[in-house]
């Protein structure tokens, strides 16, 4: 199982978290791979033969700057294309959808773009949008009507702990989560 | 910005009852006292026109200058009671010379003492006229069982600085025709020290530490540092030099005395005389052979010429004038000091062992009242005793660098010190191979480019190890570990490079099997253990001199906008990055940098990590 995180500062503390976490399922062999540092093709070439990638949590903005500078966002899609297993915490999951436009919401908490990033596209491996760290607010869920009445794509949110499993055409909703589809919130699970 | 702090008798009445610690720091010291002949004295008088510009707040609580629950904020008070204990300057020889009157009401009741120890650099070479040429003591401060010395760096010139006894004649603190010798600091100084001590600090290796920075007109400062004893061998070796009995024993007693009071020095005390000095021997021999390893291991060029003045006495570093922390094993850079060349770093070891030899020297001398030549101790046991402990220290330092816990790397190194003998020969092929091109001249010096990164490897080795349980092509090892010096004669595949590549790998996965075996795990289970400790261990990026010296550059440039508190914040959150401490608690950050921080100082730390990683294989 490799690990990618969202940026390298601290992130050896992150992945000594994660397989913790996951050791617990026994997963028995990890790698971790920063992309905001250089590294070399071997390690890269493993990663790409791992069972599961992992994309960690973290500033979207900057993570979609370096995957995309290492042309690691191709390479993902590829990999996912040819079976592997891709999963996403926060930052992670955002990177699957066709754009990062959730990172920017909502304006009161929002990651914040320092590296000024203008092209928002991400891996598009899902036709819809999703957004992590929900709280089932009146604040929240302004923005979020506002939002899916303007990009028609359908807008999911789970809270901490919820997410979303897509197996091909299956998707299985972990935990509770909420659709806004053209101004209207629905709720799912 | 914080402006200069004017506070009327009655505010200062207040700030005193608010921060009572603070008034025992008045210039009395227990060296004074105890030892006859080690310092010279000074009036002093308030400085004005300074402000705070750091306040190392953490600190401050554990020497018990502020109470636990004090917020880390300068509040008016406390900046004008710190402006009030520390913003002083000596009146020196040449204000004597010139009379120059001061308002009686500027004077402080008490004096502060310069220091004597040896330098070389003085003509005299013996320790007469050498010694603090622009610090003097403030005092000393116990809290919670340790007693704390703290000294300030830019508080005037001393007449043991080395302009006045090369140009026979007192100088004016301040005056620009000299710049070693005036008696000033700079804030660029004080940051400096404060960046890379922080970063020593939080990697457990024994550093003075920058308790604050006062700033004044044009960049000039006072740098308060503190540590539990500021002692250093200099402080010895002039008085040895002199074969004065009297003091050189009075400085011994001194030390020991406050070894035992902190703690430090167990049993001490109830020893005789003797006793006392051959103990006081062993503890320098393991000190020092201890710290000789660590320096070389971690990198660290610390200039150990036997004067020993860059050093304290427990190993601690001082003065980071000239520290360096190199990226790779560059163990062919000497710094260029204009008279002559500094050792490199492999040569510290000897320099270290000098040092103890000096110190057996003393120690005879301590015990029989007679001082006998310094070669008459050149194989005297303790020496023998260094070697011992520098060795056993280089192994257990080699293992932590692997990931091994250092509870299994003790049994190793009990039961199959062989088998750890023959992973340190491959390791050390390749941490001191070095380029083709040779040596050539740096900014600040000479130096010989090492071509390998051997964090990289061990960062790395783990990984593939676990995933692909099989050993990696030459190719690959040498893709992982070459560094951006080496260049493409370097890499070449030699009959040599090759054999040294499949002995590194062999006798790395025979520790694994080893540690595997002690500790009744599957070798997978270590190979994971190691990899997470190794990814702190070793982490990417890691602070070198340059990367210090141009963070510092870029600290200064935002400092302007910058309050002590933020500063206080930033310098603890670079700390924090660079620490590299597998048993540590890291805090998982959600951001690319600093959670919970004003935009500002994220930026201004993440400019940080970047400095940190572009140099992070340089000097």
């Amino acid at each position: 199982m490799a690990y990618i995180p969202a940026s390298s500062y601290l992130s050896e503390f992150e992945f000594q978290h994660f397989v913790d976490q996951y050791k617990r399922f026994r997963v028995k062999r990890f790698l971790h791979f920063p992309v905001d540092v250089p590294f070399d093709k071997i390690l890269f070439k493993e990663v790409l033969k791992a069972d599961i990638i992992h994309l960690g949590g973290g500033n979207t903005f900057h993570f979609l700057l370096w995957l995309r500078k290492t042309k690691m966002l191709e390479a993902l899609k590829d990999y996912v294309f040819r079976g592997g297993i891709l999963t996403g915490l926060s930052a992670g999951a955002i990177m699957m959808t066709p754009d990062i436009s959730t990172a920017g919401m909502p304006s009161f908490d929002r990651d914040e773009n320092h590296d000024n990033i203008k092209n928002l596209d991400a891996m598009a491996l899902l036709e819809f949008d999703f957004f992590p760290h929900y709280r089932n607010s009146p604040r929240y869920d302004a923005e979020f009507r506002r939002f899916s009445r303007k990009t028609k794509r359908c807008l999911y949110v789970s809270p901490d702990g919820a997410g979303i499993i897509i197996d091909g055409e299956k998707r299985t909703f972990v935990g509770p989560t909420w659709l806004f589809h053209e101004g209207k919130k629905i709720a799912i699970n | 910005m914080v402006s200069s702090v004017k506070k009327s008798v009655g505010d200062m009445q207040d700030a005193k009852k608010a921060y009572p610690a603070f008034a025992k720091i008045n210039g009395d010291h227990p060296f004074k006292s105890q030892v006859s002949e080690g310092r010279v004295e000074y009036r002093a008088r308030t400085k004005k026109g300074g402000r705070v510009v750091f306040f190392h707040f953490d600190l401050a609580k554990e020497m018990g200058l502020l109470p636990k629950d004090h917020p880390n904020t300068l509040n008016p008070d406390l900046e004008a009671q710190i402006l009030e204990t520390f913003s002083i300057q000596i009146i020196n020889e040449w204000d004597i010379e010139n009379n120059i009157k001061f308002p009686e009401t500027e004077i402080r009741p008490n004096t502060y003492m310069a220091t004597r120890y040896l330098q070389l650099q003085h003509p005299d070479k013996s320790g007469r006229t050498s010694g603090d040429g622009r610090t003097v003591w403030n005092g000393t401060i116990r809290n919670q069982g340790v007693t704390w010395d703290l000294s300030s760096c830019g508080t005037g010139g001393t007449k043991l600085s080395p302009a006045v006894n090369i140009q026979k004649k007192y100088f004016q603190s301040g005056d620009p025709s000299v710049s070693y010798g005036c008696g000033c600091s700079e804030t660029g100084e004080g940051l400096e020290t404060l960046f890379f001590s922080e970063v020593f600090d939080k990697n457990r290796i024994k550093t003075e530490r920058l308790l604050m920075t006062i700033e004044y007109d044009k960049g000039l400062a006072i740098n308060v540092r503190a540590y539990p004893n500021l002692m250093r061998p200099s402080h010895f070796f002039g008085h040895l030099k002199q074969g004065n009995y009297k003091t050189l024993r009075q400085v011994a007693d001194y030390h020991i005395e406050r070894q035992a009071l902190n703690g430090a020095w167990l049993d001490v005390r109830s020893k005789g005389p003797s006793e006392k000095y051959q103990y006081m021997l062993n503890q320098v021999a393991r000190t020092f052979a201890e710290t000789a390893a660590r320096l070389e291991d971690e990198y660290i060029f610390c200039w150990l010429d036997w004067d020993g003045d860059n050093i304290l006495m427990d190993g601690g570093i001082i003065d980071y004038g000239s520290i360096r922390q190199f990226g790779l094993f560059h163990s062919e850079y000497r710094y260029d000091d204009v008279q002559r060349f500094s050792t490199t770093i492999l040569e510290q070891k000897q320099k270290a062992k000098y040092i103890v030899q000096c110190f057996a020297q003393i120690t005879d001398f301590l015990i029989k009242k007679k001082k006998r030549p310094l070669a008459d101790f050149k194989n005297h046991a303790s020496l023998k005793f260094f070697e011992e402990v520098f060795e056993e220290a280089k192994y257990k330092n080699l293992l932590h660098k692997v990931g091994l816990r250092e509870k299994f790397s003790g049994d190793l190194l009990k039961s199959h010190l062989n088998e750890v003998r023959v992973f340190r020969r491959a390791f050390t092929w390749f941490e001191r191979a070095k380029a083709q091109r040779g040596t050539y001249k740096v900014a600040d010096g000479i130096t010989r480019d090492a071509i390998f990164c051997m964090r990289d490897i061990l960062r790395e080795l783990p990984q593939l190890y676990l995933t692909r349980g099989e050993l990696l092509q030459p190719e690959e090892f040498i893709e992982i570990i070459r560094s951006s010096y080496a260049k493409k004669p370097d890499l070449r595949l030699t009959p040599m490079m090759l054999k040294q590549i499949q002995r590194f790998q062999v006798s790395y996965l025979n520790l694994v099997d080893l540690a595997a075996r002690a500790q009744k795990k599957e070798r997978h289970q270590v190979l994971l253990d190691i990899t997470m400790r190794s990814s702190v261990i070793n982490k990417y990026d890691r602070v070198t001199g340059d990367s210090i010296t141009y963070v510092v550059q870029k600290v200064a440039r935002c400092r302007p906008r910058l309050k002590p508190e933020e500063l206080f914040q930033l310098m603890g959150e670079f700390a924090h990055y660079q620490t590299l401490d597998p048993d540590g608690r890291g805090q998982v950050v959600d951001e690319a940098v600093g959670d919970g921080y004003p935009a500002r100082q994220k930026n201004i730390l993440r400019g940080m990590a970047g400095i940190v990683r572009e140099c992070r294989e340089g000097l």
